[in-house]
């Protein structure tokens, strides 16, 4: 019983971080139909930006919760420009062209950057600061949970609430839910739809940013290539629970977490990866529209 | 003092437009106009070029030749979004309600652009006033309601951004009479109390003539006939092609 539970919250912890990545694919989809493959790498970007950024804040005395935040809001903003800059360059120029030709820049720009940041920084892993606060948590949480643990999972879960309050209460995130909806009747009712698709970037590259600090904390090194692996199980993610689907890209999340943790548990490690993407051609086979894929309500 | 235009009641004029889809030309040279306060209709047969018309006029397609003019101004390269803010509102045929959004977010998606909230809110409680029908749902997600409270509630929308011109793509289309009767008494109404131009595409030719003050007939990419909609109904060669002899 001690072992699953250990096993539960790995999968939670896992799944939160790849929640986090998947909903910028999700997002993004919802809204242009395009599959953003250089979002993993605006995740490692922040990662790498929370290591420059914890070591020189925490040299200049910050630590705590202080600390954590101020490195995911630097963060944040970082993968906010980048986002941004990528949305500009890589998928505007393309917009009405082919489905294909954004998937092709998608590609190129992941690659770009992978190898930007391995030539900028370092093809070697590099150690990541401590950033998780020395907070004492209550016992019950701390028999089955490291503190980094509790940590992700309480930031991935506020993260969530937030996003969800501005999705749905605020006028901006109803613009984007009207946009993901139907494009063309929101620039009819007076929406910029190009700011809103803009918008959606930054969204899921903030998002992405938490989740590369969090990812860095929980790891404690990192290097230029983990956005790759990251991305794509985010994606698989994403695909998992409909792509498209805010809530569907969370719950897809979770359960690849839990299907990972448990086969890594309970038969092999080295199966990780394996039970993953088998979960991705499978659902790719039998449940192409995912567990909370639009069931296509249009009513014409 | 110029003589240019001296008081220009003139909302919307097209003047020779052409358009196309590929290769296809969909407009061959179309003219009309709207001014302020009047219903016009645009009728004629399926792919008679109506709804591109339409279209054209609120920038989704631009045009190959011609000029489109809104509120005394060329509309060339202005972007849609733009011209909704200028007052030029298009309810689509389909009606087009955000499905997963509710009818409340769906009438404020209408009033995105303004920023004057109380009037806002006002405008909204006149509308749900004028549609009792949506009042009831307000909380309701639009892909929830029936064809004749999607029509009610796409023109509501449109209204919420008050709009110097309203374009109402096939209002009618796959709704019961009774429900037609209804959305029309309240477009006239929307139209003497608030003196919003309406330009009516329909396919139900007797009804759109007796609702509009004038009418163009549109005959494959060109318009082939106008007048008052009252001559319209009494002529011969349209009550043929278009009111069933």
């Amino acid at each position: 019983m001690d072992f699953f539970l250990d096993l539960l919250v790995g999968g939670l912890t896992k799944g939160s971080i790849y929640a986090l990545i998947a909903l910028g694919y999700t997002m993004v989809y919802g809204i242009i139909a395009v599959i953003n493959f250089a979002h993993g790498e605006i995740y490692m970007i922040s990662a790498f930006t929370a290591l420059i950024f914890g070591s020189i804040l925490s040299s200049v005395g910050l630590a705590g919760w202080g600390l954590l935040f101020a490195v995911i809001a630097v963060s944040a903003l970082y993968a906010a420009m980048y986002g941004w800059t990528v949305e500009k360059i890589a998928y505007k120029p393309l917009r009405g062209s082919s489905r294909l030709a954004p998937l092709i820049s998608a590609i190129g720009m992941s690659l770009f950057l992978q190898n930007f940041v391995l030539l900028a920084q370092t093809p070697n892993y590099l150690p990541f600061p401590a950033l998780v606060p020395d907070v004492p948590f209550p016992a019950i949480l701390t028999r089955h949970a490291s503190d980094t643990q509790i940590v992700i999972i309480l930031v991935t879960a506020a993260s969530m609430a937030l996003l969800t309050l501005f999705i749905k209460k605020t006028r901006m995130g109803t613009a984007m839910r009207a946009v993901s909806q139907d494009l063309e009747m929101a620039r009819l009712s007076g929406v910029d739809t190009d700011k809103i698709i803009s918008f959606t970037f930054i969204t899921g590259s903030v998002l992405a940013a938490v989740g590369g600090v969090l990812i860095g904390c929980g790891m404690r090194q990192i290097d230029f290539y983990i956005g790759f692996l990251a991305g794509m199980k985010a994606f698989t993610a994403a695909v998992l629970g409909g792509i498209g689907s805010v809530p569907g890209a969370v719950i897809g999340a979770l359960i690849l977490g839990f299907a990972e943790s448990f086969a890594a548990g309970y038969i092999s490690s080295s199966y990780e990866d394996v039970v993953a993407f088998a979960f991705l051609i499978l659902i790719l086979i039998f449940k192409p529209d995912g567990v909370m894929g639009a069931a296509t309500t249009h009513k014409v | 003092m110029t003589s240019a235009e001296p008081l220009d009641k003139t909302v919307l004029e097209l003047k020779d437009v052409r358009a196309s889809y590929g290769n296809i030309e969909a407009l061959k040279g179309v003219s009309l106009t709207v001014q302020a306060g009047e219903i016009i209709a645009l009728l004629g047969a399926n792919g008679a070029g109506k709804s591109s018309a339409l279209k054209v006029t609120t920038g989704l397609l631009p045009p190959t030749g011609g000029s489109v003019r809104f509120s005394g101004r060329e509309t060339k390269g202005e972007r849609t979004e733009r011209l909704v803010k200028r007052g030029l509102v298009m309810v689509p045929e389909g009606r087009r309600i955000f499905p997963a959004l509710t009818v409340k977010e769906n009438l404020l998606m209408g009033a995105y652009f303004r920023k004057d909230k109380q009037e806002i809110r006002r405008d909204q409680e006149w509308l749900l006033d004028l549609f009792p029908a949506l009042a009831s749902r307000a909380g309701q997600d639009g892909g929830t309601l029936s064809g004749g409270e999607q029509q009610m509630l796409a023109i509501a929308r449109g209204l919420m951004g008050r709009p110097i011109l309203l374009l109402l793509d096939e209002p009618s289309l796959g709704l019961a009479p009774k429900i037609i009767r209804g959305i029309f008494q309240t477009i006239g109404e929307i139209n003497r109390t608030r003196g919003t131009a309406i330009l009516l595409v329909e396919q139900n030719a007797r009804l759109a003539l007796t609702a509009s003050a004038r009418a163009y007939i549109m005959t494959t990419g060109r318009i082939t006939a106008e007048g008052p909609s009252k001559e319209l109904l009494e002529n011969e060669e349209v009550k043929k092609a278009y009111l069933g002899g």
